[in-house]
């Protein structure tokens, strides 16, 4: 049909497909109830501050400085730990996964590590470092740590055979097999393992602030409700969903989408 | 025949030179561990207010139970029986979660996964919702329900809800449809393929939600009784440190992870094995 | 005695998944199919045969022309069209025998009666035994049984089948196409056989109706005047019958693709 080829029409199918859109509605639709709800309960300003009065207080904020080096004292953290992370998470993964008598060995002991969770540690940490940067970092961490470890030696173990006999019969050594096959075959999940401890880490940093961090966005919300100041809750909260979404799909995903694609055949 | 050989050829029998093998590797950082924490006690490389001794862990369960006389205090949950009502009230919350919390997520997930327009319009406030990390609503629950039980089992609802959400939901979308066309064409009504095939199809996706909710909520309830909570494990082990009472921190985090090991290995992964054997999936360990 | 499955000027347009354009699906259909007989339709991929199978199964809603089965007209999806479809479309979380139930169970029909249905036609298509196996046990061949017992035990007026046996390789598609022709002779049902095989076609069919290219249009119907008892691959290869038949039917088909192509 001929309107199909209109632009207007194209330019609404865009908006139709477009996950994009579909966000814009619903967050839309979410401060028109917010806005709603906000106006009928009693003492708004307490339990639920209107949009306009977070919006108000984020200017001031910014005005003053608080937030963006709240924001930025937060993402150092982040960055931070995730470095200390990862260089130490994917060699200990790789080194798992490619010698089986090191694996027997730690792969127990991982597994028990996994299944205590960075934030019931915290009480100990607390107790051997009080409430400083070093603490926050350590939890970080020690919550990234473990299920990077875990993904990258699984990535290395799924690489199927069928590759490393194919190279070995074209005359690899053990070396080669392990450069030219289980390092590319393992970086599907090398990345995914590096978005997952991201995440992990990104929580970890929260959570970290709030109960041990003097300032930062988990300690600004902490503080926010210590001080009755919902509308500071609110305006970290929505800070913390909005950088993570931002850095989650404009960096990690692609990222890893971009590996997946390219070592395709890997991915089962 | 020397005893230990016997010993030995009685265990290479009944597990097989490869487990048996595996089993010695495995354990050998424990033993490294367990034995350097013992020497530890003894020769205090770090201070006991740091590293309390193994046998300080075990005898906090008796200080923290000091003045429980017996059964009925521990099922009254009474609060001199410290560690058996915390431990208790931490499961009653986890158990009341997933009570509310599976069937509203299951039901809006299959809703979604059914419905394009409702999963339009929830999925990007779960996305936004899952990013703000479970533990940052801590402070505005505080703010609507106060410091207690209220609180606690918001924050580990939320975590619920939306994981079951994304899972059922999924889980439907993957349903091949020729599924419910065959249901129809055999006369069945749409609540039939409801619950003959959105419900069955997407199970294994179901129950892989729910141990992932037992692993993300049981951490999120921990942290939330931590800051916002007048009882369970979390509040136990965060008021035993403010005390410096380490030993009880310990015992704590055992605690903790000994309750989720169980649950997730004799509960929840046979149950996830189970389900996808049946339906004939490939199992892959998570 | 009137038709039991009537369709009288169906067309049918859809919107293209991609480019929204609509695309023209089939045109100006008439065909009836009498009370026991097996219809085959065949004809080139992309001629709106499972347009019209989906329109006659109720899963598709039609707006021109008419489709009665039985005198009434159809409206959606119901028991009295079982379709066997082309994928294994047997639900994998239920066993051989409560799949072939299954029909009975949405019909409310009491335990007792169900099974004994339910065991008559296990008999009849040849899955004694595997009765409390689930679907992923069986080979392809067997699902296909299992699927074509669970249409035929909910007794419906006509059988639709969907290229059933496009799945399955050569071997089992050859003991398949016999045993349907056992169970049409036991069963006496009114079956309307999709398929793009047209061996397959010439072979089953009492009647075969060869559809053009898009739009899909009824070109053709061959009779195959071949007593159902004497339907096996063997005599049929020498069959006189067969062969004319199935060499018009490739030719109409074949007539039609290369006609387009040119």
């Amino acid at each position: 049909m001929r309107h199909s080829r209109h632009p207007l029409w194209k330019f609404g199918r865009f908006l139709r497909d477009a996950n994009f859109s579909h966000f814009v509605v619903s967050v839309v639709v979410i401060l028109v109830i917010w806005s709603i709800t906000s106006a009928t309960i009693d003492n708004p300003g307490r339990y639920l501050p209107s949009p306009l009065a977070v919006a108000l207080s984020s200017v001031d904020m910014l005005y003053k400085g608080i937030l963006p080096s709240y924001f930025a004292d937060t993402i150092r953290r982040l960055v931070l730990g995730s470095i200390i992370g990862l260089s130490l998470g994917i060699p200990f993964g790789l080194l798992l996964g490619l010698n089986r008598t090191i694996s027997d060995m730690f792969y127990p002991l991982l597994n028990f590590f996994q299944s205590i969770s960075g934030i019931a540690i915290f009480p100990i940490i607390v107790i051997w470092w009080g409430n400083s940067d070093k603490t926050v970092l350590a939890i970080v961490l020690y919550t990234s740590f473990f299920p990077l470890a875990y993904t990258v030696l699984s990535g290395v173990r799924e690489v199927p055979m069928k590759y490393i006999h194919a190279v070995r019969t074209l005359g690899a050594t053990r070396f080669q097999v392990i450069r030219d096959v289980l390092l590319p075959g393992a970086m599907p999940s090398i990345v995914t393992g590096t978005r997952l401890s991201i995440s992990f880490a990104w929580r970890a940093v929260i959570a970290g602030e709030m109960l041990a961090g003097r300032e930062g966005l988990g300690w600004m919300i902490f503080t926010g409700q210590d001080a009755d100041l919902t509308t500071q809750v609110i305006l970290g909260m929505l800070m913390i969903g909005c950088s993570w979404i931002i850095l989650d799909h404009y960096l990690l995903r692609p990222l890893e989408m971009d590996t997946i694609e390219r070592w395709g055949l890997v991915q089962r | 025949m020397s005893i230990p050989r016997n010993i030995a050829m009685a265990l290479y029998r009944r597990f097989g030179r490869q487990r048996l093998r595996r089993i010695a590797l495995g354990s050998i950082p424990f033993i490294v561990l367990i034995t350097l924490w013992y020497m530890n006690g003894i020769f205090h490389w770090l201070p006991p207010v740091f590293i309390p001794t193994i046998y300080s862990v075990f005898e906090a369960i008796f200080v923290l139970q000091e003045g429980c006389a017996g059964i009925v205090e521990i099922v009254a949950l009474d609060n001199n029986c410290l560690m058996t009502t915390n431990i208790f009230s931490s499961l009653g919350r986890v158990v009341l979660a997933m009570l509310v919390g599976l069937p509203l997520g299951i039901g809006f997930g299959i809703l979604a996964g059914m419905n394009r327009t409702v999963s339009k319009f929830l999925e990007p406030i779960g996305i936004f919702a899952n990013s703000i990390s479970g533990i940052a609503w801590v402070p505005l629950a505080i703010v609507w329900f106060g410091v207690g039980w209220m609180t606690t089992l918001f924050i580990m609802l939320n975590t619920i809800f939306w994981l079951m959400f994304f899972n059922a939901m999924l889980g439907v979308r993957g349903i091949s449809r020729t599924y419910e066309q065959s249901v129809l064409t055999l006369g069945g009504s749409s609540w039939d393929v409801i619950t003959q095939v959105y419900l069955p199809g997407a199970m294994p996706s179901i129950i892989s939600g729910m141990r992932m909710s037992m692993g993300f909520g049981w951490r999120a309830l921990i942290a939330a009784e931590m800051i916002g909570g007048d009882s369970g494990l979390g509040f136990m082990i965060f008021s035993s440190a403010e005390e410096y009472k380490v030993e009880e921190v310990f015992l704590g985090v055992l605690i903790i992870s000994m309750i989720f090991l169980l649950t997730d290995r004799y509960l929840l992964m046979p149950l996830e094995k189970w389900t996808s054997n049946r339906w004939g999936l490939v199992w892959r360990p998570a | 005695m009137p038709a039991k499955l009537i369709v009288q000027g169906l067309s049918h347009h859809y919107p293209d998944e991609y480019t929204g354009e609509s695309v023209h699906a089939l045109d100006d259909i008439n065909l009836e199919v009498e009370d026991g007989e097996f219809v085959s339709v065949v004809g080139p991929s992309g001629c709106g045969k499972s347009t019209l199978l989906n329109i006659l199964a109720g899963l598709l809603p039609y707006r021109e022309g008419s489709v009665t089965v039985d005198g009434n007209v159809i409206d959606g999806p119901g028991h009295d069209r079982g379709v066997v479809f082309q994928e294994h479309a047997i639900l994998p979380w239920r066993t051989v025998a409560r799949n072939i139930g299954h029909g009975l169970e949405l019909q409310k029909v009491p335990k007792g009666e169900r099974n004994r249905k339910v065991k008559e036609f296990i008999d009849l298509v040849g899955l004694e035994g595997f009765e409390d196996r689930y679907p992923h046990e069986l080979s392809g061949g067997m699902k296909q049984r299992c699927a074509v017992a669970r249409t035929l035990c909910a007794d419906p007026v006509v059988m639709l089948m969907d290229e059933p046996f496009a799945a399955v390789d050569a071997q089992t598609r050859i003991t398949l196409q016999e045993e349907l022709i056992r169970i049409s002779i036991a069963t006496k049902k009114t079956i309307l056989f999709i398929t793009h095989a047209v061996d397959e076609a010439a072979f089953l069919a009492d009647r075969c109706m060869v559809f053009s290219r898009r739009p899909g249009r009824l070109i053709a119907t061959v009779d195959i005047n071949i007593p159902r008892q004497d339907r096996n691959w063997n005599e049929m290869s020498s069959n006189s019958e067969f062969t004319r038949a199935r060499d018009q039917i490739l030719k109409l088909v074949r007539g039609e693709v290369s006609a387009d192509e040119a």
